[in-house]
């Protein structure tokens, strides 16, 4: 099957392609260079029209306890929203935290084909990949969350060798089928249970003896050492805290030129200043990550209306439980090993903080110079749910639209914040950086976010319109791994994604001294913990891609 | 202005969701556009005139399911005025969020009648399902004002986070009488089941027959004339039910002590 997409002009940044026009080859499901002497079998006449890749979601919620429970327990949120059964589409509901059906939908229908899962529990893997297989359409993949495992803190406690940490971390790799590492308050969940109601990166854990700055810099190393691709994933300390700026400044300070993916930055730029003592410290954030290219963030901005707060951060989500609109959360323990919060919120423009929460998004995404270092993320669903994605691309490329937007909110944020001063509007090009080449860059995934040859072929095409945020939210065409999926904003084929992992090498005797510990400690034996191959791929719908290791990092 | 009956054309196979059947919504549309009206029938979409034979007769805006049938769901969802009749029973849901006008079954209807309620008027002439009054899972407000008389009995946990409100069943009612009540009256004239007041924070649960056991959380306050019971009892009958009487002599237990304790269960001696 050869399909010709003909005369589109062609956003790749991969390969320094803006607005390029030029045609596309698509070979069973992969985009070749050329027709190699067929005639194609299909041909979209696409002059007019942009082309980009597919866009990614390199930090969304859709998998794992933690969304099961948030569904749980917001009935509320589903009969709100209800997706009625129509054409190919099955039912499904939800606004803040979808089925999962209807999470694959509405991704395909903006034109996403990769969602990236941030916390995966490594004892709640197999729950996540399920759930994450059940999700049409979408490539999917996860981080697995370490830092405050009982079994890491021991080694690091005890003074253990870097190897063995990088044993152990690429095991967990293993066994959860995940494609990078994230760590989530280093050391605060596993504080929380110890009664420590903060813990800032330089304060002792009470029963570990163990800092975050300890856990941030051997977790960055193990991910350096064993070649993973995405640099570690990282959820800071002091959440929400206003002057957490500071640790965050100290966070990167301290990382010591380690690669390091800071998320949802915008949770963490907060300064104290001002008669309210709330203020934005993205300024500084933005120069910080400038002056470093170790550092990459992605922005995790908040947009006015009811969402879901998820997290693996229970110390954080317990100190914010009173916040809860509706009044109601969770915050639970996972298998003495993790923990999880879900906290249900309405961010509003008329309050001080949740405006200047806005801004400071805003102002991180434009002060941040390189499009390749920023990534458009709302933490779906912490933020706000993926489907405003559209919107905030606007906020981001249309300057009139974002300063009418600012003179609607709380004047008291406005006022404090330089937004209205920035006057930077992304280009298609830009977007397109965000949103797909380096992202696909950032997780290492060679074969997606470009379209290059040998890329697979995950395509959206869109019509130019004046409001981008029209043109965002319902592309003409979408393919997914070649197959054209939605037409129109109409789904014509429900395909099933790819699960992307890595397999970073160990040196097996760590296995022993888990199988100890499991035997010892856990609910389950070793030998049950691996999610093997079959379990992901044996209903023939998803199929693993296993992306390479850069060599040469062990040392 | 126009009040408009509906017989079904067949019994009901699947359940069928009528919250669009409301006075205010019917009250400008002539009879075509009534027959278009698309209603959720299991998992299909009919138009009314599908399922129903209807007319649009003169008088004020109203609605009269005629034979009614226990698949009957949402009936008055939502409502602000007018008044809708089923003769006969009705499904789950009837009069879900009411905010104002009057609603009368003359059979029994389902679960979760009057949840969410605000204003008006419900009678029950049969019997009512479980959650009468209360809130829909998950949800933090139960019924919050008007009123609901129930001449057969009730299911369990009538009055689920009732905020305000009057509901009066004089039959019996079930298990977890009033639980998680906020604020508001019960009344049962009958009997009750097991754990009345269940996490009740404040409210009144006014009962005439005195239950299994007060459940170990209620403080008993002993004998009490309470020289408002006969003004309450009375108003009762211009909420439509004079089954409860005159009487102002009641055991007083408060509580639930484990959920704030300023809710009250009176029994009447």
């Amino acid at each position: 099957m050869l399909t010709k997409l003909a005369g589109g002009k062609v956003y790749d940044p991969a390969h320094g392609q803006d607005g390029v026009v030029r045609d596309i080859f698509i070979r069973d499901g992969r985009i070749v260079d050329g027709p190699g002497g067929d005639t194609p079998d299909k041909v979209y006449d696409l002059s007019g029209r942009i082309v980009m890749a597919g866009a990614i979601d390199m930090h969304t919620h859709i998998g794992g306890g933690k969304v099961t429970i948030a569904r749980t327990l917001l009935p509320e949120d589903h009969r709100g929203d209800p997706a009625v059964r129509e054409g190919l589409m099955r039912g499904g509901c939800g606004h803040a935290a979808p089925s999962t059906l209807t999470t694959g939908y509405r991704y395909a229908e903006m034109g996403y084909t990769a969602g990236f899962e941030p916390a995966v529990l490594p004892i709640n893997a197999r729950q996540a990949h399920m759930e994450m297989a059940d999700v049409p359409l979408l490539d999917v993949g996860g981080y697995v969350m370490l830092g405050s495992d009982d079994f890491f803190l021991r080694l690091l406690s005890s003074g253990a060798d870097q190897r063995l940490i990088n044993d152990y971390v690429a095991w967990t790799i293993r066994s959860s089928q995940c494609i990078g590492v994230k760590v989530v308050n280093p050391g605060g969940i596993s504080a929380f249970k110890f009664n420590q109601r903060k813990l800032d990166l330089d304060e002792d854990h009470t029963y570990y003896g163990v800092t975050p700055r300890q856990i941030l810099q051997s977790l960055a190393r193990a991910v350096h050492e064993l070649g993973v691709p995405h640099p570690l994933h990282v959820h800071g300390c002091n959440l929400g805290v206003p002057g957490n700026v500071d640790t965050t400044l100290n966070t990167i300070a301290g990382i010591e030129g380690l690669p390091m993916h800071l998320t949802h930055v915008q949770f963490h730029s907060y300064g104290t200043e001002g008669d309210r003592k709330f203020s934005s410290g993205a300024a500084r954030i933005a120069e910080a990550v400038n002056a470093n290219k170790n550092i990459t963030v992605d922005v995790g901005q908040i947009l006015f209306g009811a969402t879901v707060t998820a997290s693996g951060d229970s110390m954080r989500q317990h100190a914010n439980a009173g916040h809860a609109n509706p009044a109601k959360w969770v915050c639970m323990d996972i298998e003495c090993d993790a923990g999880c919060g879900v906290v249900p919120f309405k961010y509003r423009d008329q309050n001080f903080v949740n405006a200047l929460q806005w801004c400071i998004g805003l102002e991180v995404f434009l002060m941040v110079e390189d499009p390749w270092r920023v990534f458009l993320t709302t933490d779906h669903p912490n933020g706000a749910p993926f489907t405003s994605y559209p919107h905030l691309i606007k906020l981001l490329m249309d300057r009139s639209f974002r300063n009418d937007m600012l003179a609607t909110i709380n004047p008291d944020a406005a006022a404090l914040s330089n937004l209205g001063a920035l006057d930077r509007e992304y280009s298609l090009y830009e977007i397109a950086i965000m949103t797909r080449a380096g992202a696909a860059r950032l997780l290492g995934l060679s074969d997606r976010g470009h379209l290059g040859a040998g890329a697979g072929a995950d395509i959206t095409v869109y019509s130019p319109q004046d409001d981008v945020e029209k043109m965002f939210e319902a592309p003409d065409y979408v393919f997914k791994d070649g197959e054209l999926v939605v037409d129109h904003g109409t789904i014509v084929n429900v395909v099933w994604g790819n699960v992307h992992t890595i397999r970073p090498e160990y040196d097996r005797s760590i296995e022993g001294r888990l199988k100890d510990y499991f035997d010892r400690y856990l609910t389950m034996h070793v030998d049950n913990f691996p999610i093997s191959d079959w379990e992901l791929e044996g209903d023939g719908r998803s199929k693993i891609l296993i992306h390479p290791c850069r060599t040469g990092g062990r040392s | 202005m126009s009040a408009v009956t509906f017989a079904l054309k067949a019994a009901l196979r699947q359940r069928l969701d009528v919250s669009p059947l409301i006075p205010e919504a019917l009250a400008p549309l002539g009879p075509d556009q009534i027959g278009a009206i698309p209603l959720q029938y299991g998992n299909r979409t009919l138009a009314v005139d599908e399922l129903f034979d209807f007319e649009v007769g003169q008088g004020d805006p109203g609605v009269i399911f005629r034979g009614g049938s226990e698949k009957l769901d949402y009936v008055g969802r939502g409502m602000t005025q007018g008044e809708i009749r089923v003769e006969g029973p009705a499904g789950a849901y009837v009069g879900l969020q009411m905010k104002g006008g009057r609603l009368s079954v003359t059979g029994s209807v389902g679960l979760f009648c009057a949840a969410e309620m605000r204003r008006g008027a419900i009678l029950v002439e049969g019997d009512a399902g479980d959650w009468l009054g209360g809130a829909l899972p998950g949800n933090r407000k139960g019924m919050a004002g008007g009123s609901v008389v129930v001449r057969g009995c009730a299911g369990a946990r009538v009055g689920d986070h009732m905020r305000r409100g009057v509901i009066l069943i004089e039959g019996d009612a079930g298990e977890y009488l009033g639980s998680r009540m906020v604020a508001g009256t019960i009344a049962v004239k009958g009997r009750v089941g097991a754990h009345p007041g269940y996490a009740m924070k404040r409210g009144t649960l006014l009962l005439f027959s005195a239950p299994g056991s007060v459940p170990p959380t209620f403080n008993d306050c002993g004998l009490h004339t309470l020289g408002f019971l006969p003004l309450l009892l009375r108003s009762f009958v211009g909420l439509g039910s004079s089954a409860f009487g005159i009487c102002q002599r009641v055991q007083r237990y408060a509580g639930d002590l484990a959920a704030n304790g300023k809710g009250e269960i009176l029994i009447v001696q």
